[in-house]
Parts: structure tokens; sequence; C-alpha cells
């Protein structure tokens, strides 16, 4: 029960990470066909500056200026580069955004050095939520996931319930229109290439203070965004929470179980076969979990292209 | 009558084949390096150039390849099997097919950005199973062996690897060059113009996707194979989506249109990345900046860009080309050495080595060794350097431009006259 609750717990708060990461990157990619390689980067670089300012200003000035600054670096980039190679296709933007994730993490590394920095939440937010199976639960894991809602509210409210959530729902499916309507589609992309990484920055700078940052943390979530662009369904916001949810769970329950392949062909009466074959049929879940979300995504995709809950384009 | 490109191709062969005798050790390991990068390349852009599928999982059948010659050479080194050497990359290419197929019949169902997500989510299913798969890919420390001499070849040595290699990349690419003018390389081409008309012509687009992208796949696995040998050994970072992407940067760097630019630009990089990581801890940062510059100036890659001047311009209207050319890289030479000298003062004044010296001189901004000289960070002088660079290679930019197109409409013209 022990083992249940707290993975249960664990799970939800790293999925409602994962959802404020990839939130960005399911909103550029369904309405711009941009797969933003960098968007992960986007990420450390909101964790790199929170610590920055955090030194120097303090760590509320940093929440806030974070993400203002790296939405900032997501309209110079879309201005002056992804517009640049529109015309090339998808591929070259894709192309250019993983030059540029490159680009970020060694501009990082050269000023900050490769090893994590001492990002810390303030010393008052450093108290116990509860207490649970005699093991203190951190209020700030809670605070993560709480921004984490706060944010998937906001953005919910804003596409589905307001003038500007309507132009830019209506700019994902029918982009010469909304132009030929009279609004300014340049406009629109790159005020959604910027709030997707300021929502990163964000990110970064409210989970960095609590998981290490470290010039390494952009590459551990560099693939497992797309998974969850992928499961939810491009473009969709609900899809990206369940899909951030799934996988958080996912990764957080099959860490903490020793099932195999052999296990399961016990039921069917082929558990000792299967053990003299060993390899594959003998691997632990455990050990495993880092490979679930992508067998998952190959599933989906497989299965279901247009993920969860996205529509066939 | 020889074409150019005939006489290039054997100018290249025939310099390929002297280059072992004036090559230091470590060059010579380069070049290995290169040749192979190069087969890696040609064999990616078969499935990207010529049939438009973006694989972003192609690192998973150079590993595979890899690893299948490594147990072929361990069951070799064990006496289980006989297997001359100079055919231990049969093994790669087997592994290389035959996981194509499996892997290809299932991600061509899907077609772009979902094609390119299928091939990276087996890749990265692979990267993330191999370390704790030790019977196959021995864990996280892999496998190693040793090549075994045969058909009186003396394996130890880096030349005999050297020729291997030269053969096999050879030879490779001859394949890869005849495939292209195969129906099935022209199939390749409708294909990526127009799925949807090739399948209306009665072609099974399915299955012809499934057996271009496994005859890509066959030709890394040689890739794969090649670097077996040339290492002995190989861990599960080889189907790090690192080493995927590398691919795609290099293929893109050298000009995914053409046939022989990705191996230009996989030679060009591979060199570019050994010969600066021993110069300065920067150089991914040098690597990114030079692959955006690219995407963003070069769309066509190096390749398309020499194919462009080849195809447009005859060898006489090239000296209306020679000032202008000479102007761009002296700005682009003015331009790198504002940022190099930035970047490295950067380095070294953020460095660890540099903060003791400043706590021994309490807390001042003491000089920086830098390029054998020192600096002072307070002077004019320092900042003058990247300043005065920089500004003077923005300045002259928009003439080198203007020279350069004035130059192309001259020689242009004069081919037409």
């Amino acid at each position: 029960m022990e083992f249940f609750v707290v993975s249960l717990l664990n799970g939800v708060i790293h999925g409602l990470l994962l959802f404020m990461v990839s939130a960005g990157l399911t909103l550029i990619f369904g309405m711009m066909g941009v797969l933003n390689f960098a968007h992960a980067w986007f990420y450390m670089l909101g964790a790199y500056v929170g610590f920055t300012l955090t030194r120097t200003v303090g760590f509320w000035a940093g929440l806030i200026a974070a993400p203002l600054i790296v939405g900032l670096c997501g309209v110079l980039i879309e201005r002056y580069m992804l517009r640049r190679v529109h015309r090339y296709g998808h591929t070259h933007e894709l192309l250019l955004t993983f030059g540029l994730a490159f680009i970020i993490e060694e501009v990082i590394k050269l000023f900050y050095g490769d090893f994590p920095v001492n990002y810390a939440m303030p010393p008052y937010m450093k108290f116990a939520a509860f207490t649970l199976y005699e093991t203190n639960y951190p209020f700030y894991r809670l605070f993560i996931g709480g921004v984490a809602l706060v944010m998937f509210a906001v953005l919910y409210v804003l596409l589905t319930r307001t003038r500007v959530g309507i132009i830019v729902r209506a700019a994902t499916y029918r982009p010469v229109m909304v132009e030929a309507l009279g609004h300014n589609l340049p406009l629109v992309f790159m005020s959604v290439f910027a709030t997707g990484a300021a929502l990163a920055g964000l990110a970064g700078a409210v989970a960095g203070a609590f998981f290490p940052t470290h010039p390494n943390m952009a590459v551990d979530f560099g693939t497992l965004v797309f998974v969850v662009v992928v499961v939810g369904g491009l473009g969709s916001l609900e899809g990206a929470l369940v899909a951030s949810l799934m996988i958080g769970l996912f990764i957080s329950f099959s860490a903490g179980l020793n099932w195999s392949l052999a296990d399961l062909l016990t039921v069917v009466g082929l558990g000792g076969w299967a053990r003299e074959v060993g390899g594959l049929l003998t691997l632990q879940l455990s050990t495993v979990a880092a490979s679930m979300p992508f067998l998952l995504m190959l599933l989906v995709l497989l299965i279901r292209p247009a993920g969860l809950f996205g529509e066939r384009q | 009558m020889l074409r150019s490109g005939q006489i290039g191709v054997g100018v290249l062969v025939g310099l390929l084949l002297v280059l072992p005798l004036v090559l230091t050790p470590n060059l010579m390991n380069a070049a290995i390096k290169m040749m192979i990068a190069g087969l890696f390349a040609l064999s990616f852009s078969l499935a990207m150039g010529q049939a438009g599928m973006l694989s972003f999982g192609h690192s998973a059948y150079y590993g595979l390849g890899a690893f299948a010659t490594l147990h072929l050479m361990r069951a070799v080194e064990g006496s289980l099997v006989s297997w001359p050497t100079p055919l231990l990359p049969l093994a790669g290419a087997a592994a290389g097919f035959l996981c194509g197929v499996a892997f290809g019949w299932l991600a061509t169902q899907r077609t772009g950005v979902y094609f390119a997500m299928v091939t990276l989510a087996l890749a990265e299913l692979l990267f993330t199973l191999a370390p704790t798969w030790n019977s196959v890919f021995g864990g996280e420390a892999g496998i190693s062996t040793m090549r075994m001499n045969s058909w009186s070849i003396n394996f130890a040595s880096d030349t005999a690897v050297y020729y291997l290699t030269f053969a096999w990349v050879a030879v490779s690419t001859w394949c890869l060059w005849a495939f292209t003018r195969t129906p099935m390389g022209r199939l390749a081409l409708a294909i990526r113009d127009n799925e949807h008309r090739v399948r209306f012509l009665g072609f099974n687009t399915h299955r012809a996707k499934t057996l271009i992208f496994a005859t890509s796949t066959m030709f890394t696995g040689v890739a794969g194979a090649l670097l077996a040998i040339a290492n002995e050994a190989t861990n599960y970072t080889i189907f790090s989506a690192q080493a995927s992407a590398n691919v795609v940067l290099q293929t893109f760097i050298g000009g995914a249109g053409t046939f022989f630019g990705p191996a230009l630009g996989a030679a060009i990089m591979t060199f570019f990345a050994r010969m600066t990581s021993d110069l300065t801890r920067s150089w991914l940062l040098y690597q990114g900046l030079i692959f955006v510059i690219v995407m963003l100036f070069v769309p066509d890659g190096i390749g398309g860009l020499i194919s462009a001047h080849a195809r447009r311009l005859g060898t006489t209207a090239v000296r209306h080309l020679i000032l202008p050319y000479l102007l761009c890289g002296v700005v682009g030479a003015l331009l790198a050495v504002g940022v190099v000298f930035t970047v490295e003062s950067v380095h070294v004044v953020m460095s660890d080595a540099y903060l003791v010296l400043r706590r021994a001189n309490e807390g001042a901004l003491v000089p920086y060794p830098l390029f054998g000289r020192t600096f002072n960070p307070l002077s004019a002088w320092t900042w003058a350097i990247p300043v005065v660079s920089i500004l003077a290679g923005a300045a002259l930019l928009p003439l080198a431009r203007r020279l350069a197109q004035r130059g192309w409409s001259q020689a242009l013209q004069e081919r037409a006259a």
C-alpha cells in the first residue's frame, strides 16, 4: 500500500512536470507543424535563468523573469531563424532547432561549467506538506504540481473561451483562411512559439529548484517530450496532460516492480521455459522502466497515429 | 569522353589509395573514421535524399551492425566458427538488412514526421534496453574483441584496416550509386515526389519503401561493422539519439539533394570534430554554430553549392567569382576570429583555474592566458579584437554579397553568350 500511494503521488507530480514542459511543444507542433527539437533545451534555459536570478535578485523574481526571457529567445528564434527556413520545409525547421539545442547546451556549459549548479528553493518553502508512512512529503513537489495545474487551467480557458484562442485554434486547421480574414498569421505563429518557449522556461525555473539543475537535464527530457506529444495527439492540450500523467505513472510504478515476461508466461505454464531462455524474457520491469515510454509511443504510432486525443487530419 | 564527375571520382580513389603512405597514425585513424562516417551518411541519404524518408533512428542499424560483427569476431576468436576477417562486414550487412526489413515494415506504414517518430522510438527502445540486456549487448561496458589475421594479412596494423575499410566503402558506395540507377532507385524518387500517384500506377509502395529502407540500413550495417572492426569494441551509446542526429546533421551540411554531398559533409564534420576536440572544449558549440549557419544560409548544403556551380557555370566563367569569393573568405575569417576569441575568452575567464587565480589576487581581474599569450580583461585592446573583427566582418558582408551576385550574373551572361 505504501508503495502504491508513494508511487502514485510521485508519478502524478512527475507527470505534471512533464506536462509543463510538453504543453508548449504540443501547441507549436499542432499549429506550426514545427517539431521543435530544442524545446527541452528551453526548459533547461529556464532553470539556468532562474538560478542566475535567484542568486542576484531573488527566487520569485527569477520565477517571473525566466519565462519572459526564454519567451524572448523564442521570439528571436522564430522571427529571425525559423521564418527564414520555413520555405525549405519542416525537415529544415526541425534540423535548425536541433542545431539550436546544441548551441544552447554548449553556451550554458561555457558559462556555468559541465556540472550541476546549486539552484535551491528559498528556505521557507523547504517543509513537509504532510507525513506519509513516516516519510515527510516535501511541499515543493505539490507546488510543482500546483503550478502545472494552474498552467493547464489558464491555457485551457485561453484557448477555448477567448477570442485569441479562437484565432489560434482556427490557424491550426485553416491557416490560409485565417490570414484571408485579416489576421496577422506570422504574428500568431510567433506568439505561439514564444508562449510555448516561455512555458518550458517556467517549468525549468520551477522544477530546477527541486530537481538537479545540470547541463544534461535537457537531454533527459529531450525525447520524452516527443513521446508525450505523440501519445497525447498533436496539438491537443488535454491529450498532453493525460499522456504526461500516464507516462509519469508508468515510469514511477515500473521503477518499483520486479515483474518480467517470464512471470507473465508462468500464468500459461511456460514460466520454466522462459527462465531457461533468459535474455529479454527475464528482464525485470524495473530495469527496463526507461524503455516503457518508447514502447508506448511505438504502439500509439502504429495503432492510432493521431494519438489519444488528436484528430485525424 | 570522360565527364568531370568521373575524373573527380578517379582522382579521389587514387588519392585514398596512396594516402596511407604519407599519413601519421593519428591521421590514419581519422581517415578511417571519415570513410566510415561517409558511408553511414551515404546509406542514410538513400532513405532520406532518394526516398524522402527522414529516419531519426539510423543509429539503431549502425549499432546492430557493429554488435553483430563483434559477436562474429568473438566467435572466430573462440574458434567456434571460421570466418575471414575481410568478410566480417557481411555480418553487419545481414544484421542491418534483417532489422531494416522488420523495423522498416513497421515504420514505412507512416509518412513524414510520424515516420521519423517511429524510427526514433525504435532506436530509443534499443538505446534503453541495451545497457540492461547483458547477454547480447554486454551491459553498460559493452563488448570487445580482437581482430584475427586471415588471408595472410596482418590485421594488427592500421594500414590493413585502412585498406579493408577503403575497399568496403568503395564497393558499398558504388552499389549505392548503382542502386539509384535501377528501376527500384527511380521508384524511390517517384515515391518521394508523389507517393499517391505511384500507388495509383499500381505499385505496392509499402513493400517498395520497406525494401528501400532495408537497403539503406544494410549499408548502415556495413558502416557499423567497419567501425566495430576498427575499434574492436562498442557499447550501448552507439544507439543514442545523438548518434542518429549526427548523421542527419552531416547529411544536411553536405547536402541531402546530391549523391556525394552527404559523404562530403560527414567526412568534413568528422575531421572537424577530431581536430577541434583536441584544441578546445567548446568544439560542440562551433559545430552547432556551423550547422545553424548552413541551415540558414546554405539550405542545399556544401554539395548543393558545388553542384550549382558545376552545373550552371563554365570553367572559364569562374574567374568572375574569384575576387568576390576571396572577399567572402575574408569576411568569414573576420567573423570567425571575433566569435572564437570571445568564446575562448569566456571559457578561460569562467574556468575554475581563473577563479583560483583571482582569489589569489584578492578578486582582481588579472590577465588571462589564451593562445599562448596573456590578455588583460580590463584593457580596451583586449575588447578591441573581437569587437573590431566582428564589426569589420559585418560591414564588409553586404559588399561581399553584392560583389558575389554581380560575379554570378556576369558569369551566367558569359555562359549564355
